[in-house]
């Protein structure tokens, strides 16, 4: 905790035990894997940074996908539609 | 109401402005691929805006965008009230480990870095920590309301085998 007042800056950051401890519990909710390990101080700083990379990039390809269904989706609606008025009801 | 509900919200409110704001500032698309890239910038400019542009990763979203859209004075607009909440972290921390450990951190935080937006200029690791946190969050509400809105495909899609007058 006292290590917070160095003020230096540097190119290679490097993450402490108790802000590894710390990340590692708001990741646990976040990511699908860690929670379901259960293990309270085993997991690596490495291996989180890895599940979280792993996550991340997952979470991209979810948002491309589904951009690609959604422009499928809308290019089978007509504009003024019932479907499209669904669709925007939806969104409101 | 839980703040992912609220997070939620916001991202539709804004993905609905910006859906507008690409609709009247690009030619109308005329194949699904550009289709596509329009509902993915509108999506990801959307997260970036209900973020207000508040963190790192959310100004360079805006930022990268600017450069892709016509519409540039609304990516200023966002960028204006962004730059208010610009904060500026020194503090690091050192800690002892093999050098493999040390070399295998690195690189896993090299790829964090190239995964959040605007993450390659963050050098602080604590600073770096928070933002992909916090974009993971959004990332998230991204994925759901979006999933939300193409799951209305299944609805719409028994709907057009029922006659209607059109």
């Amino acid at each position: 905790m006292s290590n917070r007042r160095s003020r230096q800056s540097s190119n290679a950051p490097r993450i402490s035990d108790d802000q590894m401890i710390d990340l590692v519990g708001k990741l646990r909710h976040l990511l699908p894997e860690i929670s379901e390990r259960r293990r309270s101080d085993k997991v690596s700083a490495s291996k989180v940074l890895q599940e979280t990379c792993n996550y991340i990039r997952k979470l991209h390809r979810e948002v491309d996908n589904l951009s690609d269904r959604l422009s499928q989706l809308l290019d089978s609606v007509d504009e003024d539609s019932h479907e499209a008025a669904v669709i925007r009801s939806l969104l409101m | 109401m839980n703040t992912y509900n609220m997070v939620k919200q916001e991202f539709i409110k804004k993905w609905i402005t910006t859906l507008h704001m690409l609709d009247s500032s690009v030619d109308h698309p005329t194949n699904v691929t550009e289709r596509k890239n329009a509902i993915k910038l509108s999506s990801d400019l959307a997260i970036a805006a209900a973020r207000s542009g508040a963190t790192v990763w959310s100004r360079a979203i805006i930022s990268r965008t600017g450069n892709k859209t016509t519409n540039k004075p609304v990516a200023r607009r966002i960028l204006k009230k962004a730059r208010n909440r610009m904060k500026n972290r020194c503090t690091t921390v050192r800690r002892n480990g093999s050098l493999k450990a040390k070399i295998r951190m690195r690189k896993r935080t090299e790829l964090l870095k190239s995964l959040v937006p605007g993450g390659e200029s963050i050098n602080n690791k604590d600073y770096l920590i928070r933002e992909t946190l916090d974009y993971i969050v959004y990332l998230r509400a991204q994925v759901d309301v979006m999933r939300s809105v193409a799951a209305v495909d299944l609805v719409i899609g028994d709907l057009q085998n029922v006659p209607r007058n059109k």
